[in-house]
C-alpha cells in the first residue's frame, strides 16, 4: 500500500543522491523497472551499465532523471521514506504501480496530480485516512500543504 | 539589475533557449524534461568557457548554485548581477531566511522546485515547465524552451443561474474597488492569499465565486487554488498583476511613458529595490498621485476619484469581459 505524508517531514531522504551511491545493475534486469524507465524518461535499458537516452544518447544509470531515480529507490528499498517531491506529475501512476506491490510510505511536498489514474487507492499518512478518488485524495491532502 | 536576459546554452545535442525577465523565476513540470541537465550544462560551461563543448549566450552571468545547506548565504552574499540557479533538493529555498536575503541582491534568481515557496512572492507568469519542441529531432540537436504552466484567467462554465460571490484576496484597494462595484452582490475579503483555498474548499458547490488576486505575488498559492477549484467548478480565478497595475492600465493616470512602462515593466523595475512587481506598481501610483489631494491613491482606502463615474468605469474596462459581466450584473 502507499502511504503519502503531506508537507514538511523529519528524516526523509533525497532519493537521486541514494540511488546515486547505492544502485545496482540488477535492478534495470527487473522488468517493473524497465517499464518505469521506458514510461518516465523514455529510455530504453541495453545492458551492463548503459541505457539509452533519446535526449542525451548512451548515458550511464546516474544521468536518468531525479524523478526515476527517487521511484526506483523507493520500490527497491522499500523499508526508508524517501522525499517524493523530486517526482513530477508522471510519475504519479508509478507511485500508485509501486504501492500494489510493496508497502511504502513517501513524503510529498507538493499535490501530486492523481487524476485520471482511478480506479486507485492510497492512505494519506498525516490522518491515516483511505482515498480512492482523485477529489478525496486532493481535497484530503491540500490542507497539510 | 533589471531587464528581460535571452539565455541561449548549446552543445552538439542539446540546446536550451529562453528569456529570464523577472528576479523570481520557477522550473516544474515532469520528471525527465531537463531540468538538471539545464543547470549541469551550465555548471560544465563554468569549468571551460573558453574550449569547452559547450556555449553559453547571455548578457549577465549564469552562476548554478553549488554551496550546502549550511553555507548558502556566503555564497549567495559573493555573486553580483547574475542570474542564480538553484536545482531541487535544497530546503533552505524554503526558509523565511532566504527570502530576506536575496531580497537584498542585486541578481535574479532561476528556482527549480515543485514546492510552494510561500515565503516568497513569485508571479503565477514566471512559474515554468520545460518541453522539448519539434524544431530538432534525435540524433540531431534537441531543442529545449520554457513554457509557462499558468495562466491569468482560467476558463470555466460557471453555473448561469447562481448569483456570483466575489472574493479578493486583501481588505485594502482592491477589495474597497470590487464592494464599491458590486452594488447588491456579495463582496469578501480572504484576508490574504494563503486563506483563498479554504473558503473555495468550504463554498456549497451550488454557490458561483470569482476569485481575484494580485497574480504578481500569487505563484505560491496558485497550484492549491486550482486543485481545490477543479471540484468546485463553480470558481472563475482572474489574477492581474496588481490592483495598481489594472488602475495604471486604466490611463486614468496620465504618466510620462506609461505604455513603455506597462508593455517591459521588467526594464523599469529593479530587483534589489522591488522584491515583487506589485510594490513597484503601487510606488508609481502613490508617487505620480501624492500632491492631489483628490486623485490621491493610499493602498489602505480609495478616494472617490476611483469609485465614481467614468473613472470606476475604466478602471473595469481593464477587466476581462467575462469577469466584468459577472461583477456589473
Amino acid at each position: 500500500m502507499l502511504n503519502i505524508y503531506f508537507g514538511e517531514m523529519n528524516n526523509v531522504s533525497y532519493g537521486p543522491t541514494w540511488f546515486k551511491y547505492n544502485y545496482e545493475l540488477t535492478w534495470f534486469q527487473e522488468p517493473f523497472v524497465q517499464q518505469m524507465l521506458e514510461a518516465v524518461d523514455k529510455s530504453k535499458y541495453v545492458d551492463g551499465s548503459v541505457i539509452e537516452s533519446p535526449v542525451l544518447g548512451p548515458i550511464p544509470p546516474e544521468k536518468l532523471s531525479g524523478g526515476l531515480k527517487t521511484l526506483i529507490m523507493i520500490y527497491e528499498m522499500p523499508d526508508k521514506i524517501f522525499d517524493a517531491t523530486s517526482c513530477g506529475p508522471n510519475c504519479a501512476r508509478w507511485l500508485l504501480e509501486i504501492g500494489k506491490k510493496r508497502d511504502v510510505t513517501v513524503n510529498l511536498r507538493y499535490l501530486m496530480p492523481m487524476e485520471g489514474l482511478e480506479p486507485f487507492e492510497l492512505i494519506i499518512a498525516n490522518n491515516g485516512e483511505r482515498v480512492r478518488t482523485a477529489e478525496a485524495y486532493t481535497l484530503a491532502a491540500v490542507d497539510y500543504l | 539589475m533589471t531587464g528581460k536576459h535571452h539565455i541561449v546554452i548549446e552543445t552538439l545535442r542539446i540546446k536550451y533557449e529562453f528569456d529570464i525577465r523577472r528576479n523570481l523565476t520557477i522550473i516544474q513540470g515532469d520528471s525527465a524534461t531537463g531540468k538538471t541537465t539545464l543547470t549541469d550544462l551550465l555548471q560544465d560551461y563554468a569549468r571551460d568557457e573558453v574550449n569547452g563543448p559547450i556555449r553559453l549566450q547571455s548578457d549577465v552571468p549564469c552562476v548554478v548554485f553549488g554551496g550546502t545547506e549550511q553555507n548558502w548565504e556566503s555564497f549567495i552574499q559573493t555573486i553580483k548581477e547574475s542570474i542564480v540557479f538553484i536545482d531541487e533538493g535544497y530546503s533552505f529555498i524554503r526558509s523565511r531566511e532566504f527570502a530576506e536575503v536575496i531580497r537584498q541582491t542585486d541578481n535574479y534568481y532561476v528556482l527549480i522546485t515543485r514546492e510552494a515557496l510561500t515565503c516568497l512572492p513569485y508571479s503565477i507568469n514566471e512559474i515554468y515547465g520545460i518541453r522539448t519542441s519539434g524544431r530538432f529531432h534525435y540524433p540531431e540537436q534537441i531543442y529545449h524552451e520554457f513554457y509557462p504552466i499558468y495562466k491569468e484567467e482560467t476558463e470555466c462554465t460557471l453555473n448561469k443561474s447562481a448569483e456570483p460571490v466575489i472574493l479578493a484576496e486583501d481588505s485594502k484597494s482592491g477589495y474597497l474597488f470590487l464592494k464599491n462595484c458590486c452594488a447588491d452582490k456579495e463582496c469578501i475579503s480572504a484576508e490574504g492569499n494563503s486563506n483563498i483555498y479554504q473558503i473555495i474548499k468550504k463554498m456549497p458547490r451550488e454557490k458561483k465565486m470569482i476569485v481575484i488576486a494580485d497574480g504578481a505575488a500569487f505563484g505560491a498559492f496558485i497550484e492549491k487554488v486550482l486543485s481545490v477549484a477543479r471540484y468546485h467548478r463553480n470558481i472563475m480565478l482572474y489574477l492581474p498583476e496588481s490592483f495598481e497595475w489594472l488602475v495604471l492600465k486604466s490611463g486614468i493616470i496620465q504618466i510620462l511613458n506609461l505604455d513603455e512602462i506597462l508593455n517591459h515593466p521588467e526594464s523599469y523595475i529593479e530587483s534589489s529595490k522591488y522584491f515583487s512587481w506589485e510594490r513597484f506598481f503601487c510606488e508609481l501610483l502613490e508617487k505620480e498621485t501624492s500632491d492631489d489631494p483628490i486623485r490621491q491613491y493610499h493602498k489602505n482606502r480609495l478616494t472617490d476619484f476611483y469609485l465614481e463615474g467614468k473613472n470606476k468605469e475604466r478602471i473595469l474596462e481593464v477587466f476581462p469581459e467575462e469577469v466584468k459581466v459577472l461583477i456589473e450584473s
